[in-house]
């Protein structure tokens, strides 16, 4: 039972790495007062790239690790460009922000299922980027397991966590995010450039959500499908309310959503006589259920959600 | 206003006189002009892959008749009615939407134009006269790979991806599972659903999940194995047994896969030619199973010699004849198959 238990456990760190990192991107979009459901789309458009830089270097076969490098780095990029692109018609245009993100993510996942087509064809793997034992650690019973013995992705994306929250609560920066987020006539009337705010925090939360889709196509499914994403964009999004825009809840989220997602598998394969279409929505059931109980506490909610920001306009 | 009006007659009349004239002179000489609808894409290495490709093959095997197709990829049901409309205003005469959920427009469509033939599967129901259903019996591929994993296995536990626990997917898991109790009944069973047919990274999920607790060998169907397939490449231990002749062309495939099956859809597209052709155009279910060649069996040439013993390849061809002897009978209780019993 044991074996099975830490079995379950060591697979939530890197199975949430993707909803991690695009949470938190979505967290900056959000904290700044623009929610982008385009996320699903710029996520779709980041694994493809990812995926695309080592498999044109290894047609398919082994490659250095340096073009799962530059994959992540050319999905970080796109995923930037289309930020700034969300920022264009959200900021700068004023358009609804639903609807655009809704037309965003359209867009990603059509564009990015085309340009697979044509550069690499049909469902294709890549070799990926292996887990790496830290030493000593990694040997010790249960605890190695569970925390030692990912990829260095996952690594790098839990010791953001901390980083995003010094960013976002104790630089200046964050401090202007928040303040666009918050009350953008304040900020505006206290020198800070609202649109300009808005646009950094767009291309931030871009690349981040680029960097988890280029994690599921070069470090998890180690492949790239039309299909590949299902989803995980909305789920980011809804994580983020689940966090109440707080790094290191949206983490607890992540991770509670992974290990149900875990738990529902292992409930499956253990042969409990348990219906598999339950067992299945159990993760998304848990979200909805903690963000109806946790909907109520309104105080760290971005004001501006939502509301774009016209300086000639006073509302 | 008028003018707007006769505007847009003007524009709309060459549209009309071109279909009505494209329907005529397909009818006149003879070709047979067939259009697939899809959910995902023709290279999925999986569901929608193995139907353009059983319909290429039959084209290919059938050159004295004159058979035209097109098809259209990632059609959601709701989106299907109108492409499906359009093969029908285009003079197409079988349209074949190759998946259960696109029971409701095809059974729709077809009262709508008698004069069309349609297909959809997988379904064993009998539908309208101008309605044809396609059943693959894949209990039997299953019971084959079932056999595989329950001889090879070296720690008594194996795993199955599934999509969704209905229709085919549902018949081969059961398959396997009776293959790999009939030839190794102390072997552990791991079972488990995606909940998805196309939701790569989860059945990679489900398959590194077995894989942690211990199964050596694996099967998944539908094209959301490719994920399933993909993580157990990552063993250095574990095998896999395919559901797609496709999966051994992959990278991981020639690692990995030691044997695959296949549905062989030319078959049962040649029937369909073949009955609509002669004016029948529905009201009939083709099953698809060994006996009548709807199912294709082939090893990993680099992998059999390790991994198929001669008594392994005898027990699996001898099953697949008792299949082909008495298709009805021999995997009967299938769907008795009880995962909470594993």
């Amino acid at each position: 039972m044991l074996a099975v238990i830490t079995n379950m456990l060591s697979m939530c760190i890197p199975f949430s790495v993707a909803l991690l990192l695009a949470s938190l991107g979505e967290m900056f979009n959000q904290r700044a007062g623009v929610f982008n459901l385009g996320c699903e789309g710029v996520m779709a458009m980041g694994a493809f790239v990812g995926m695309l830089i080592p498999f044109l270097a290894g047609h398919g076969g082994a490659v250095s690790e340096w073009y799962n490098l530059l994959g992540f780095a050319a999905a970080a990029v796109l995923g930037a460009v289309f930020g700034l692109i969300f920022g264009v018609i959200t900021v700068t245009f004023r358009a609804p922000q639903g609807i655009a993100g809704i037309g965003l993510q359209m867009f990603g996942v059509g564009t990015a299922g085309t340009l697979f087509r044509h550069f690499v064809g049909g469902t294709q793997s890549i070799p990926g980027i292996p887990d790496v034992d830290i030493p000593l650690l990694a040997k010790i019973p249960v605890i190695g397991d569970i925390f030692f013995s990912h990829n260095v992705v996952a690594y790098l994306a839990y010791i953001f966590v901390p980083v995003a929250w010094y960013i976002l609560f104790k630089t200046y920066w964050g401090l202007k995010v928040r303040a666009v987020g918050t009350n953008p006539r304040a900020a505006d009337s206290m020198g800070i450039n609202v649109s300009r705010t808005r646009y950094e925090a767009l291309v931030v939360g871009g690349a981040l959500a680029g960097l988890a889709g280029a994690y599921l196509s070069i470090a998890q499914a180690k492949m790239f499908s039309d299909t590949l994403i299902s989803g995980r964009g909305f789920i980011a999004v809804a994580l983020v309310y689940f966090g109440h825009w707080h790094p290191l809840q949206i983490m607890g989220g992540a991770l509670l959503f992974t290990l149900a997602q875990t738990f529902q598998t292992i409930v499956q394969s253990m042969g409990i006589s348990f219906p598999y279409e339950l067992a299945v929505m159990l993760p998304y059931v848990l979200v909805i259920v903690v963000l109806s109980f946790t909907s109520r506490n309104q105080t760290t909610s971005p004001t501006a959600l939502g509301k774009p920001f016209n300086r000639e306009i006073r509302t | 206003m008028k003018k707007l009006t006769a505007l847009a007659l003007v524009l709309i009349l060459p549209f009309m006189l071109f279909a009505q004239g494209g329907s005529e002179s397909a009818a006149d000489d003879g070709t047979i002009r067939i259009a697939l609808i899809i959910e995902n894409t023709i290279d999925d290495k999986g569901w929608c892959q193995s139907m353009h490709d059983g319909i290429t093959q039959a084209i290919a095997e059938m050159p004295d008749k004159k058979i035209e197709y097109s098809y259209s990829e990632k059609m959601l049901p709701v989106d299907a009615g109108s492409i499906a409309r359009q093969y029908v205003a285009e003079g197409y005469d079988l349209i074949i939407a190759h998946g259960a959920q696109y029971k409701n427009l095809v059974l729709e469509m077809a009262e709508e134009y008698p004069d069309v033939s349609f297909a959809f599967g997988t379904s064993s129901e009998i539908g309208p006269a101008n309605v044809f259903t396609y059943m693959p019996e894949s209990e039997e591929t299953g019971y084959i790979n079932g056999l595989i994993a329950g001889t090879d296995t070296k720690v008594n536990i194996v795993g199955l991806v599934g999509p969704v626990d209905s229709g085919d997917a549902a018949r081969y898991n059961r398959g396997y599972v009776l293959g790999v109790q009939s030839v190794n009944p102390e072997a552990k069973i791991l079972v488990a659903h995606t909940g998805s047919f196309s939701d790569y990274v989860k059945s990679s999920e489900v398959a590194t999940s077995q894989l942690g607790n211990g199964a050596d060998i694996l099967t998944g169907s539908s094209q959301q194995a490719i994920g399933a397939l993909r993580a157990t490449a990552e063993s250095p231990v574990a095998m896999w047994v395919g559901q797609d002749l496709a999966q051994l062309t992959t990278e991981e495939g020639k690692a990995k896969c030691i044997a695959a099956s296949a549905y062989n859809y030319a078959a049962v597209v040649k029937e369909l030619v073949n009955k609509v052709e002669n004016g029948v155009l529905g009201g009939e279910c083709i099953p698809m199973n060994f006996a009548n060649g709807g199912f294709i069996f082939d090893y990993n040439p680099d992998l059999k010699a390790e991994w198929v013993s001669p008594e392994l390849e005898a027990l699996i061809n001898e099953t697949i004849e008792s299949f082909k002897a008495d298709p009805e009978g021999t995997l009967a209780d299938w769907a008795d198959v009880d995962y909470s019993t594993l």
